[in-house]
């Protein structure tokens, strides 16, 4: 039978590549805005003195293409023009301010045509400066002209024929009297560049007015220049034209011969100044001099120089007063500032901020570093100069503002002190032996002496309390002092003599234990009076007394040693009202009483790390809803804190956690902090609403966020990481890059420092007599060309990265040969052999075979420190894929599937293939059995038959999708990426009734992504089961994208799928998507064969756009809304809140 | 400094003079103590529930770019002929009366 397949697919993380920005007047006529596409999303922002303030993030349904601003004659101010990659073009405008901004599509509709071939330069979309038309470059041959009438209700888009092949770039030309464009075009004879006037009556080219023929040979970008001096600058690899079809000038300056430009924006209005990147990050400046004759001006030079150093820029936009924002897609975009002056590099450029970038995300693993079920992602992110490794991880973050050397910390309060002060000035530290008082004087903090309060003993407690008073609590006793005169007014010790051992309190009352006699004190004015005392059968452990309501508390908490148990104790007589036992025999560490929103918790913490929290009625002090979870390893210490005005509960441990109410249900979510041991809120003059924080390093002054997100952080490699594996016993990640290396006449020199020429140790694959002779010496010089190089050639040289799990550091490099590529690695296990291998896949790529023919299996072991070369295998071909296959290798070479046994002579041997693909890239296996992703034929099972040594083929999906990435779900069902952008799942069907039925795999789900996902891998980035959820997934598949997005696709049961469909049915009605494209059209499964309907997936984007509503608008989606959430067979009306707790545990699983 | 250099700087400097500014206020009160990183809040998610009807649709002319070129030599070659015929009283006016409706379908 076959599976219901039914899954939910979900952004986890939005797509970060800035693909194209605008800057203009677009929300009023007064807002400068920077509006930015990232793949389907577009960011809005308003200039402001501060920087920039964040407006809107609009989802578009498709690929952004074209994104552009353009302004109607005698309009106050811009409107947006966008295309998508499935041709639904809109111009958008704006309607109201803040909050209230609404979007408006002003007009719609599909500019694709039914035949055509797509452009090969991708989809050009310009606009003539007098707003007249829109020019589109869809498909070849083909210029698509939309005028832009204001009055008109249709727009009535016609195509012109465009004679001139292989275009290169157009744009409208500025001053004419008809449009016109201007576009460079390649032929046999070279690349030339042509004005073409167009007439809109005729609907045609009517006249070239100029033309230049054979302009520089790889002239590829066309910047028209504004009145008074018209014409173009044509960007070519090594020189600049300027031509306005009378004059012309060029310049070929040595700056530019480096690299590629890939962008440009111009400045100023009048076109004379120019900002220009390239692809190595370089940030040029282009000014046209002028020269003025009676006739008009004329560019009498050309200067172009370096101003410094950004990320590789994909786009660039000039905002104002010397700011530019840098847009990448292969590193950060950045915002940044030309200086007037150079600073002491030399360089011009000032960043003032980076935005974090994870595409393309090309390879990334799931690793559960911690031990903690909850798995961080370790990406291979960017390309060149930007490549790094980023390390993802849920959780909240603590912004740190401070960081005071102090160790040894054995508890942390602060104080007000000197009378009226409303903020925090002091900070009691207390160590073993002693106490510390450090005075925060504006962001300055310096240690100090505190009247009243000892110095020479560990303090256990101290806060200010009521009458202007503060408190210190020492083993020796209880000290009250005056906040003002800082000087002591009473002083309490047990009547026992005993030391105190435990003590809690709040502003009104104490309660302290020495040993099994506890006390409960009251503070009065210039009073300590002792109201209460009991005699424990144990040892107390732990006691809190937090007012659960306003004023004073009724309700004592008390763990105690020996019998583990916690207890609720009512004051002031101490009379026992609830005592409950927790299961084990680790002690309670630390106890509290917390309510949020009213409802009441005690909750107490074990020395493993583990919690156990009741529910807890205020006024009995009955205890009920026993539950439990782990929060880290190490003894957990609880401290109440407020964030953002709501009772929040820090869990200082190893794992620090923060734990809040959301929903009605206890939220646990971990910080991006290593460990904490303690903590106290702290709200100084300099550091509002702030926390202070006992770490290994010291003590962080800090501030959390607001809610849990992804936590990125970045390692810098400086070279295009390809691939990567963990290795858990050397606990280092394999990490395969490429870098680029210049022939000189010296050798082969890298073009700068990046990880592999840095790395702590390198070595080099030098031992093959068969292949092409390698670099003999050194790690990258020195290496003596099979084929001559010529000088100033790149070529790539590819490393094996051996990193550090823990530092991140590069421990070594391995340098592949000559025209080698790395290509695939695996971390595996041998045969019967005990040592992990790091096996390495690659590829010898020589420039004129059309696929490579000859590749090599290399087996590495890591250990103490050093790199070993093992073994290695040739393979007739590029060794694609890799898989550690039960002590074997399953290998992915050019068209076959090889399985490679391990002999006890350490060599490898090949026991079977397979050889009906045409080009196996991608290998995933569970069990015996096998799934290959092929390059065009989409994805195929294999069985692995032991007894035989052979592989069957189970089934096949008969479908020529062109495959990106791969996954096996479960036994039966699988998941494919394809390069049209779209996820599909496909089931096996083992019980069918005949053969043909049996290994043809069944369509069983489908959806369009609009992104391309390089990499699936099995793996959930927040800890799972935290609690009972109404998200009722199995598994979590986690992908990555070429546009730095991060998704997850879970399966979800037959009848969670209806009603979710049900909803984002709902919700796709009531959701007006900007641009008027239908939600089920933009879902639909497409590529340039066909379109078939969305099915199988829940869009969970869609989904959890629920909670971005207002309420009115959800009482419209829900409304109608059935729904079974007891499971008791019987549906009922669903209400807002239902849908709102179901959506939020979805939002939960990511 | 050589003579190249310090023309780099003039042009450099050139360039970077006078910068365009459209509200000497923006980016003032940003404090340059070195780069900063994501600082910039992300927007606000927007969901679109206003159902505005948009003014205009943008269609593609049906009409084959052929067929449509076939018809304006067409048309152009019949205002060429229809002018050499008529002669001197060929105004732009007759031309338009030239074409009648047909009453016979």
């Amino acid at each position: 039978m076959a599976t219901s397949a039914h899954h939910y697919v979900v952004t986890a993380h939005k797509p970060t590549a800035v693909t194209a920005c605008v800057t203009g007047y677009f929300t009023s006529s007064k807002d400068l805005n920077l509006i930015l596409a990232k793949n389907t999303r577009l960011e809005l922002y308003m200039v402001t003195p501060e920087g920039l303030r964040p407006l809107k993030e609009v989802g578009i349904y498709g690929k952004i293409a074209v994104l552009k601003l353009f302004r109607h004659p005698g309009d106050q101010k811009d409107r947006l023009f966008i295309v998508t990659a499935r041709y639904n073009a809109m111009i958008l405008d704006v309607q109201g301010q803040g909050d209230n901004l609404e979007i408006v599509t002003v007009a719609h509709g599909n500019v694709g045509d039914k035949i055509g071939k797509p452009s090969e330069t991708g989809i050009i979309g310009v606009i003539d400066p007098d707003a007249r038309v829109i020019g589109l470059k869809l498909y070849e041959g083909l210029f698509k002209i939309i005028p832009l009438e204001k009055n008109n209700h249709e727009l009535k888009a016609y195509n012109i024929r465009l004679e001139e092949p292989l275009i290169q770039d157009i744009d409208f030309l500025y001053g004419c009297a008809n449009p016109t464009i201007i576009l460079i075009h390649e032929d046999v004879g070279g690349r030339h560049v042509r004005a073409k006037e167009i007439s809109l009556k005729d609907k045609d080219f009517t006249k070239t007015p100029w033309k230049q023929e054979n302009v520089e040979s790889h002239s590829s970008m066309v910047i028209p220049v504004p009145q008074p001096l018209g014409g173009a600058i044509v960007i070519g690899q090594e020189s600049i034209l300027y031509h306005n079809g009378t004059n012309f000038l060029a310049v070929a300056p040595a700056a530019m011969k480096q690299s590629t430009i890939m962008c440009y924006a111009r400045v100023d209005s009048a076109g004379n100044r120019y900002l220009l990147g390239d692809l190595i990050g370089h940030l040029f400046m282009l000014f046209l001099e002028r020269e003025e004759r009676p006739e008009g001006p004329v560019v009498k030079d050309i200067k172009f120089e370096v101003l410094g150093v950004i990320s590789t820029p994909e786009c660039l936009t000039y905002l104002d007063n010397g700011v530019v924002f840098v847009g990448s897609r292969l590193g950060d975009s950045q915002l940044i500032r030309l200086n007037a002056g150079p600073d002491e590099q030399g360089s011009y450029v000032n960043i003032m901020e980076t935005f974090t970038n994870l595409a393309p995300i090309i390879d990334m693993v799931v690793v559960d570093m911690d031990k903690q079920g909850q798995g961080q992602l370790i990406t291979c992110s960017g390309a060149y100069k930007e490549g790094s490794l980023r390390i993802i991880r849920n959780g909240i973050g603590i912004q740190e503002h401070a960081t005071i050397d102090l160790t040894g910390i054995k508890g942390l309060w602060s104080l007000k002190v000197g009378g009226e002060s409303l903020h925090d000035n002091m900070l009691v530290v207390s160590c073993i032996g002693d106490t510390r008082f450090l005075y925060l004087c504006g962001d300055e903090v310096e240690e100090t002496d505190l009247g009243g309060f000892l110095q020479d003993a560990q303090t256990l407690w101290a806060s200010n309390v009521n009458n202007g008073q503060m408190v210190q609590v020492t083993s020796a006793g209880i000290r009250l002092v005056d906040a003002s005169s800082k000087t002591l007014l009473s002083e309490w010790k047990t009547p026992s003599g005993k030391g105190i051992s435990v003590v809690a309190g709040n502003t009104n009352q104490i309660v302290c234990a020495a040993g099994s006699e506890l006390y409960y004190v009251e503070i009065g004015k210039a009073t300590l009076s002792l109201l209460g005392d009991k005699m424990m059968e144990n040892e107390v452990a732990c006691l809190d007394i937090t007012p659960l309501g306003q004023g004073k508390a009724h309700l004592v908490a008390v763990g105690l040693w020996t019998d583990v148990s916690a207890l609720i104790l009512s004051v002031p007589t101490l009379e026992i009202v609830t005592k409950e036992a927790m299961r084990g025999e680790i002690i309670p560490r630390s106890i509290l009483l917390a309510s949020f929103d009213d409802n009441c918790f005690l909750m107490c913490a074990l020395g493993d790390g583990s919690l156990f929290y009741f529910s807890l009625n205020p006024i009995t002090g009955a205890l009920s809803d026993t539950k439990r979870v782990t929060l880290g390893t190490q003894p957990t210490v609880l401290k109440c804190f407020k964030s953002q005005s709501t009772a929040s509960v820090f869990a200082c441990s190893d794992r620090p956690t923060v734990i809040y109410w959301s929903n009605h249900k206890l939220v646990f979510s971990n910080v991006n902090l290593r460990e904490v041991s303690h903590m106290c809120p702290l709200n100084a003059m300099a550091f509002p609403d702030s926390l202070a924080l006992a770490t290994e390093s010291g003590l962080t002054i800090g501030t959390i966020d607001e809610i849990q997100k992804l936590h990125i952080r970045t390692v810098p490699l400086g070279e295009t990481p390809r691939r990567i594996a963990y290795q858990e016993s050397s606990q280092t990640f394999g990490v395969l890059s490429m870098r680029i290396d210049v022939m000189e006449s010296s050798g082969l020199t890298p073009m700068k420092p990046s990880a592999s020429t840095l790395a702590a140790s390198v070595s080099c694959s030098s031992s093959v007599g068969t292949m092409i002779r390698p670099s003999t010496s050194g790690p990258s010089s020195a290496s003596v060309p099979s084929t001559p190089l010529e000088c100033g050639q790149d070529i790539e040289v590819h490393n094996l990265l051996i990193v550090d799990q823990h530092t991140f550091e590069v421990l070594h490099a391995h340098q592949f040969m000559q025209n080698e590529y790395a290509i695939s690695i695996v971390s595996c296990k041998l045969g019967e052999d005990p040592n992990h291998y790091y096996v390495v896949g690659t590829a010898v790529v020589l420039p004129d075979e059309s696929e490579p023919k000859q590749g090599r299996i290399v087996i590495f072991q890591y250990v103490d420190g050093k790199l070993q070369q093992i073994a290695e295998k040739e393979a007739r071909g590029a060794c694609y894929c890799l898989a550690g296959f039960h002590g074997k290798i399953l290998a992915g070479i050019n068209s076959t599937i090889r399985l490679f046994e391990w002999t006890s002579e350490k060599e490898l041997r090949v026991e079977c293939s397979y050889f009906n693909t045409i080009l196996s890239l991608f290998i995933k296996f569970k069990g015996d059995f096998i799934l290959v992703g092929d390059l065009m034929r989409s994805i195929t099972l294999l069985q692995y038959k032991s007894m035989e040594g052979t592989f069957e083929e189970i089934a096949r999906d008969y479908n020529p999708n062109w495959m990106t990435a791969i996954d096996i779900i479960d036994d039966d069902t699988f998941l494919g990426a394809d390069n049209a952008f779209n996820l599909f799942v496909c089931t096996k069907d083992g019980g069918a009734a005949t053969d043909e039925e049996r290994c043809q795999m069944q369509d069983a789900g489908r959806i369009h992504l609009g992104d391309m996902v390089n990499c699936i891998r099995h793996g959930s980035l927040v800890r799972q089961h935290l609690g009972d959820t109404c998200a009722p997934t199995t598994g979590s598949l986690l992908f990555g994208t070429i546009s730095g997005s991060v998704g997850l696709v879970t399966q979800i049961p037959t009848i969670f799928y209806d009603f979710l469909l049900e909803l984002q049915d709902k919700l796709s009605k009531v959701i007006k998507p900007v641009g008027k494209i239908d939600h089920s059209y933009w879902r639909s499964f497409h590529n340039d064969r066909k379109q078939d309907p969305c099915e199988g997936f829940i869009d969970g984007d869609l989904i959890e756009s629920f909670l971005d509503m207002s309420r009115e608008d959800m009482k419209e989606v829900v409304s109608g809304l059935m729904v079974d959430l007891q499971g008791t067979g019987m549906k009922q009306q669903a209400t807002v809140d239902d849908i709102i707790k179901v959506v939020e545990d979805f939002t939960r699983i990511h | 400094m050589t003579f190249y250099d310090s023309q780099a700087c003039q042009a450099v400097a050139d360039f970077l003079s006078g910068l365009p500014s459209r509200d000497p206020h923006n980016f003032q009160k940003w404090c340059s103590d070195g780069p900063k990183q994501n600082i910039t809040r992300k927007p606000a998610s927007y969901v679109p529930t206003k159902d505005i009807p948009s003014q205009q649709v943008i269609v593609t002319e049906k009409t084959n770019i052929l067929l449509r070129y076939l018809h304006q030599q067409y048309e152009k070659k019949a205002v060429k002929h229809g002018t050499k015929r008529d002669g001197a009283s060929g105004s732009a006016d007759e031309e338009v009366q030239r074409k009648r409706p047909r009453y016979d379908v």
